[in-house]
């Protein structure tokens, strides 16, 4: 009977060599003897609790140890893109919610914005911080979410009720607004679909002063508890310069310590005049996203207030006769509105020939809206850069080496919605 | 004492068959076992629906099964594209019978929004449905009540009936309707009819097929 | 009459002379330098390998390089110090229609700059080939593969270009071209028989049905031993 030395990997603080990437301390354990193990191939999903949606893994297993994991996307495209070259320019505000539904007026948002560029609208003041507003209480009601569905991956289910306590008063508060819980459909091109109802910003200020407490109840169970910081520390560590190459943003890439925010280096709609800090973390690994995101919900909570407080009297949408119908009493009996109306229903918004890209920090990570005109009204390509399409494919980078129950865990920590990566 | 029992299949309905039915029927939908097959938004809302302010625990459902093995309803949530079409059929087909199906949502019940080269025209062209929930999404109270709705379908289901519970081993894996009735659910109508580019004045020289237009 | 403008916007827009919804950037390094120093060192680096530049929507610069020197020109965007453009953001395509060659569009940030450029290449449709660039950037890896879904570019060089949106056996061709139907080119009846009817080892890999290869054989092997015995 032969025998091998059977080698480990293990990680308490690991190095990074000379290309950025991760260097696991290896340690032999010692002898065993020579058992003819040949690798196993098994299937996660896409049906399945913890990928969060129709994800399929395929991972190549030694024993629990990855070897090789390949991630299979496509179970729930839906071709939005070709479907928006079909739409007008309004009527693809509706299917951007339900690309990334955990975070819809993100989405409603950025397309509105690129559309607005490409047409050099400027939208009002009012507009303005409003959906600043309705990007911050998504990005938290995102971060929710991802919290109480990491949690309930972990092992954590308590966490998972009070998350989604906490999101229904955001249900509230976006049906207050739209009408709809999750698929808003709040942004019209040049401004909302309609203007703030009475006592919203009041509830919304409730909502802003009550949720640190569930936070912080929420860190009480989690942050310091040895099981959580077993299963997160260290796991699924990916260094800067890797990250940056593997395209991953958001709180995944400043969890590994590069300080990107388009928030602050490509800034919208007056960000730059808003008091927020960048959440950066140190060490890349699965605790140092869950912390990122802990922190990015405290400084959503500061913009959020700095932002009720500014919101102006005024016109919600700018007053373009290009884009924006004319009020219902105008339309109902001035012939010139009803006319006006008409072609606007009719016709369409028209954009002049051109392209614009347009850059938003989403709760996910950058989501890049890229919309062509060829003059008409609905786009030749709207393009969706959905930032966990490029977060997953950097999965493999992560787990290749760690145990099978770490794959879940960096799964969970991407903080992916399938939505937004299979479009 | 000269009550003769009927015989199995003889389908007749007696005091004892009828009471057998109701309490077997009060069980199976007091504590329907839930395969949440959720894919998209509508996921999220039954996600809504289990959690407190909902909670369809109250109905029975408190623990849902992830291994189709173990789980009576499988609540289909969400658009099902064609590349997921063949995993939802060897779901269903995984279940053990009595098994119902819950199409919740717009896009699981008819393809929703997305009449599209890749999306599933409705999920009973795959799987058999018994109840239909419209919405997108529907609101966790929808979602109860097509579950409540479900519950008294049960209740109305008879052991004597085999054609309940009948399952073809031979239709594993093929789809639930015939190609002419899918072809007939699936064609399109209303806005659809008129879907082509009419962006600018460019020619796409899109193929169109007769039936993308009604008259 | 609207019919030309539009017409010719496209072709100019397609063959590189700024148009309409562009502004024009005087031709000369002064004018380039001092707004966006990466087109003038671009254009000094690389001279008529770079076709066209524009300035798209107020601020964006679109710069349309040569298809054959498309890589060179973005591993030198990448590696140059003083251009360091190390996010690639995305990289996809547009399709014009009417027979237009493809666009292939690359969006790149710099980080420690803190500059957007946007790199196009044109890609006609009866060569749709490029050169990969997923040596540069590993982002590059999925983003190309859905262009090839997509869009039928084959990516030269690409360690894995298959299918990644729609499945694999997907006969209908490339969806987001111009010539392909909202719905599809099969009928609803077909498309749901094709799909139901593929195998399940067409839902995996190479690399993995190799690995499920060599576990069977083993078993196969060390059963063939146990009954010799």
């Amino acid at each position: 009977m032969s025998t091998k030395t059977v080698e480990y990997l293990v990680t308490r603080s690991p190095e990074l060599n000379a290309e950025g990437v991760p260097v696991h301390a290896e340690f032999p354990l010692g002898v065993e003897p020579e058992l003819h193990a040949e690798h196993m191939l098994i299937n996660i999903g896409p049906q399945h609790p913890a990928t969060h949606g129709v994800l399929r893994l395929v991972l190549e297993l030694d024993g629990e140890t990855v070897i090789s994991c390949t991630p299979h996307i496509g179970y729930l495209h839906s071709s939005f893109e070709k479907l928006g070259e079909y739409r007008t320019w309004n009527q693809i505000i509706p299917l951007t919610d339900r690309m990334d539904y955990l975070a819809p007026l993100i989405y409603n948002c950025a397309y509105a914005m690129a559309v607005e560029k490409l047409m050099g609208i400027e939208v009002t003041e009012r507009c303005r911080i409003v959906r600043v507003i309705c990007m911050e209480l998504d990005r938290i009601f995102s971060h929710l979410l991802w919290l109480g569905t990491t949690a309930i991956d972990i092992g954590a289910f308590t966490v998972f009720l009070w998350t989604f306590q906490e999101r229904e008063r955001i249900y509230s508060l976006h049906e207050a607004l739209t009408g709809a819980r999750i698929t808003t459909s709040a942004t019209r091109i040049g401004g909302m679909m309609a203007d703030l109802p009475v006592g919203w910003i009041e509830a919304l200020r409730n909502f802003v002063e009550t949720l640190p407490r569930t936070i912080d109840e929420t860190e009480t169970l989690l942050t310091n508890n040895q099981i959580w910081i077993g299963r997160n520390r260290d796991v699924g560590v990916i260094g800067p310069e890797e990250a940056i190459n593997c395209g991953l943003s958001g709180p995944n890439l400043r969890a590994s310590g590069v300080e990107y925010d388009i928030r602050r280096d490509r800034p919208y709609y007056d960000y730059e005049t808003y008091d927020f800090d960048v959440v950066v973390g140190e060490h890349g690994d699965c605790y140092d996203r869950y912390l990122v995101r802990i922190e990015e919900m405290r400084q959503s909570l500061r913009i959020l207030d700095q932002a009720i407080e500014r919101v102006p009297e005024g016109p919600i949408n700018v007053a373009d006769p290009r884009v924006i119908l004319p009020g219902k009493t105008d339309a109902m009996t001035d012939m010139e509105s009803m006319i006006h109306h008409f072609k606007v229903v009719m016709e369409g918004v028209k954009a002049e020939p051109g392209e614009s890209w347009f850059s938003v920090e989403s709760s996910k990570g950058e989501l890049g809206m890229y919309v062509v005109s060829d003059g008409g009204s609905k786009p030749v390509r709207w393009r969706v850069r959905g930032p966990s399409f490029i977060n997953l494919s950097a999965l493999p980078h992560m787990v290749v080496g760690r145990l099978l129950s770490d794959v879940i865990a960096v799964n969970a920590s991407l903080d992916i919605v399938l939505g937004e990566i299979d479009r | 004492m000269g009550v003769s029992l009927p015989t199995a299949g003889s389908g007749e309905a007696s005091f004892l068959t009828t009471r057998l039915d109701y309490v077997v029927n009060w069980a199976r939908r007091s504590s329907l076992w839930p395969m949440p097959f959720g894919t998209a938004c509508c996921a999220i809302e039954m996600m809504a629906a289990a959690a407190t302010k909902f909670d369809i625990a109250r109905f029975g459902m408190e623990r849902m099964s992830f291994s189709p093995r173990q789980a009576d309803l499988l609540i289909c949530a969400g658009r099902v594209p064609y590349k997921m079409a063949p995993v939802l059929r060897r779901i269903w087909d995984q279940m053990p019978q009595p098994k119902w199906s819950v199409s919740m949502g717009a896009c699981a019940s008819s393809g929703g929004v997305f009449d599209v080269y890749s999306m599933v025209q409705g999920i009973d062209t795959i799987i058999p449905v018994d109840v239909y929930v419209p919405g997108c999404p529907p609101r966790p109270e929808g979602l109860i009540y097509g579950i409540l709705m479900l519950q008294e379908k049960i209740k109305g289901e008879s052991l004597k009936n085999p054609a309940l519970r009948e399952e073809d081993p031979a239709r594993t894996g093929l789809a639930n309707l015939p190609a002419a009735t899918v072809d007939e659910v699936a064609r399109p109508y209303g806005n659809s009819t008129k879907q082509n580019r009419v962006s600018g004045l460019v020619d796409t020289a899109a193929l169109t097929r007769p039936s993308d237009r009604e008259p | 009459m609207a019919d030309e403008t539009f017409e010719e916007a496209i072709a100019d827009l397609e063959s590189g002379r700024s148009k309409a919804g562009e502004q024009e950037v005087p031709a000369g390094d002064q004018a380039d330098a001092g707004s966006h120093p990466t087109v003038a060192a671009l254009r000094a680096e690389f001279g008529d390998a770079v076709l066209h530049h524009a300035v798209m929507a107020g601020d964006e610069r679109v710069v349309r390089v040569s298809r054959d020197r498309a890589v060179a020109i973005l591993r030198w965007l990448k590696d140059d110090p003083a251009q360091e453009y190390d996010f690639l953001a995305d990289v996809t395509a547009v399709d014009w229609g009417g027979g237009r060659p493809l666009d292939l569009v690359y969006q790149l940030w710099s980080i420690p700059h803190r500059r957007a450029l946007r790199v196009k290449v044109s890609v006609p449709l009866d060569d749709p080939v490029a050169d990969t660039v997923s040596g540069l950037w590993k982002t590059a890896n999925w983003l190309e593969r859905e262009v090839w879904d997509m869009f039928g570019i084959r990516f030269r060089g690409h360690p894995d270009l298959r299918r990644i949106l729609m499945p694999e056996g997907y006969a209908e061709g490339h969806p987001l071209r111009k010539d392909f139907p909202l719905r599809g080119r099969f009928s609803r009846a077909e498309q749901t028989r094709r799909i139901l009817a593929t195998p399940v080892a067409e839902t995996y890999s190479e690399q993995e049905l190799a690995v499920a290869e060599e576990v069977r054989s083993h078993h196969r092997g060390s059963a063939g031993s146990e009954a010799s015995e």
